[in-house]
């Protein structure tokens, strides 16, 4: 598993919208870092990484919600949960597989059938979440998310009317779902159902 | 799971106070499944401390060595173990349904071949119709497989309860509650006037002295 890079520069005492910035911006890069080659389902490490680092930047989106403009943020971080939940969709299979392969290794002989019957729908879903991958992949380059996560991450930095002050209670909505965002930060990914065990 | 709410971040507010508030509301999150974890048979519980885990080790992996005393890295470790642990537990829990299915599928399928096997009047199904079906190879590797898998949750299952008797033992949570309050010493700005100063700056650029 790829480490997370260092974020410079943060300090106790750095304001929490510039730590935002700052590390947004790095786990953005570190997403897109690990985008090449991962439809190849020969080196399952790839796909691993990305999805690693799809949860790290999910994460600190999350953690820093409060510092991003609402209508910058939450388009992006549904597609960033898209592409993680299409990442998923190959690693699922993936560990499976080679968490059969391993035990192909050790047991007699005849479990070996069994364990073929195991694993051959596991390929076909392995195919499927590889196409689903695929598809999302595409997706994100076709709504230039890289593009669009250095704006957001920028953006926490950038002067707001409304920054750092709590909703209005009769607000018109936007200073509402701000509330709702300073709220709910610090929530990182949850999963309905992952067989990959492997931590981001 | 739904993330309980973190009230009161500001933006404009220092990383490591926002942050000591995130830490808190996720500590009390995690603890909130126990005793409910505990019991071998609370999978959904187990799932939700395993996201519980998992958010708790994010913000401490953004924040603990920049923001806070010398526990929360250690409490970072503990969080990955616990985390690892439950997550392999997850993937026994995910893949035991699986494989009982797939056993399930083909005995419905050799139950139908020996069926067609004997003949459509027939009183009574003969024993030996139901040996050497089309899939009879395969039962003992998915069985073998259930079997392990059911053993390994069993196993994995005991470790996550020392771990958390062993986090208990320790006052993680004090500790860690207490880590979050802690402020590390302030590092002085880079002078690079000065000689040392400069000659960091210099390697930290890249630059020749």
């Amino acid at each position: 598993m790829a480490k997370a890079r260092e974020i410079d520069g943060l300090r106790a005492d750095l304001p929490f919208a510039d730590a935002a910035a700052a590390t947004v911006a790095v786990r953005a890069e570190e997403l897109f870092e690990h985008a090449a080659g991962v439809l190849d389902i020969t080196d399952i490490e790839r796909v691993h990484d990305m999805r690693v680092a799809t949860r790290r930047l999910r994460a600190v989106l999350e953690i820093y919600a409060p510092c991003f403009p609402r209508e910058l943020f939450k388009p992006v971080l549904a597609e960033v949960k898209a592409l993680a939940d299409a990442l998923g969709a190959r690693r699922d299979p993936d560990v499976l597989l080679d968490r059969l392969a391993g035990l192909e290794d050790v047991l007699p002989k005849a479990a070996r059938p069994g364990l073929e019957a195991f694993a051959a729908p596991a390929r076909e879903e392995q195919a499927r979440g590889n196409d689903v991958l695929e598809a999302a992949l595409a997706e994100a380059e076709r709504a230039n998310l890289r593009a669009r996560l250095a704006a957001l991450a920028a953006s926490a930095t950038e002067p707001r009317v409304d920054a750092g002050v709590e909703a209005a209670p009769d607000g018109d909505g936007t200073e509402r779902a701000r509330a709702d965002a300073i709220a709910t930060a610090g929530a990182a990914p949850a999963e309905a159902s992952s067989a990959d065990g492997a931590p981001a | 799971m739904k993330a309980r709410k973190v009230k009161g971040l500001d933006p404009a507010g220092a990383l490591a106070d926002n942050a000591e508030r995130i830490v808190h509301v996720r500590l009390g999150e995690l603890w909130s499944f126990v005793p409910a974890a505990l019991d071998p048979d609370e999978v959904t519980a187990l799932h939700d401390m395993r996201i519980a885990a998992k958010r708790l080790r994010y913000i401490l992996e953004v924040t603990a060595e920049a923001c806070f005393g010398p526990y929360a890295g250690t409490a970072l470790k503990r969080t990955k173990e616990l985390q690892d642990l439950l997550g392999e537990i997850h993937d026994c829990d995910v893949q035991l349904p699986r494989v009982l299915g797939r056993l399930e599928e083909l005995r419905s399928d050799a139950a139908r071949q020996a069926r067609a096997r004997a003949k459509p009047k027939a009183d009574d199904l003969d024993p030996r119709l139901a040996i050497r079906t089309a899939h009879s190879a395969e039962w003992r590797g998915l069985e073998t497989l259930a079997v392990y898998l059911e053993a390994r949750r069993a196993l994995l299952f005991e470790r996550f309860l020392e771990l958390w008797t062993q986090l208990e033992r320790d006052g993680f949570r004090a500790r860690l509650d207490y880590a979050a309050r802690e402020r590390p010493p302030a590092t002085p700005p880079v002078d690079p006037n000065s000689d040392a100063d400069g000659a960091r700056a210099r390697l930290a650029s890249g630059a020749s002295a």
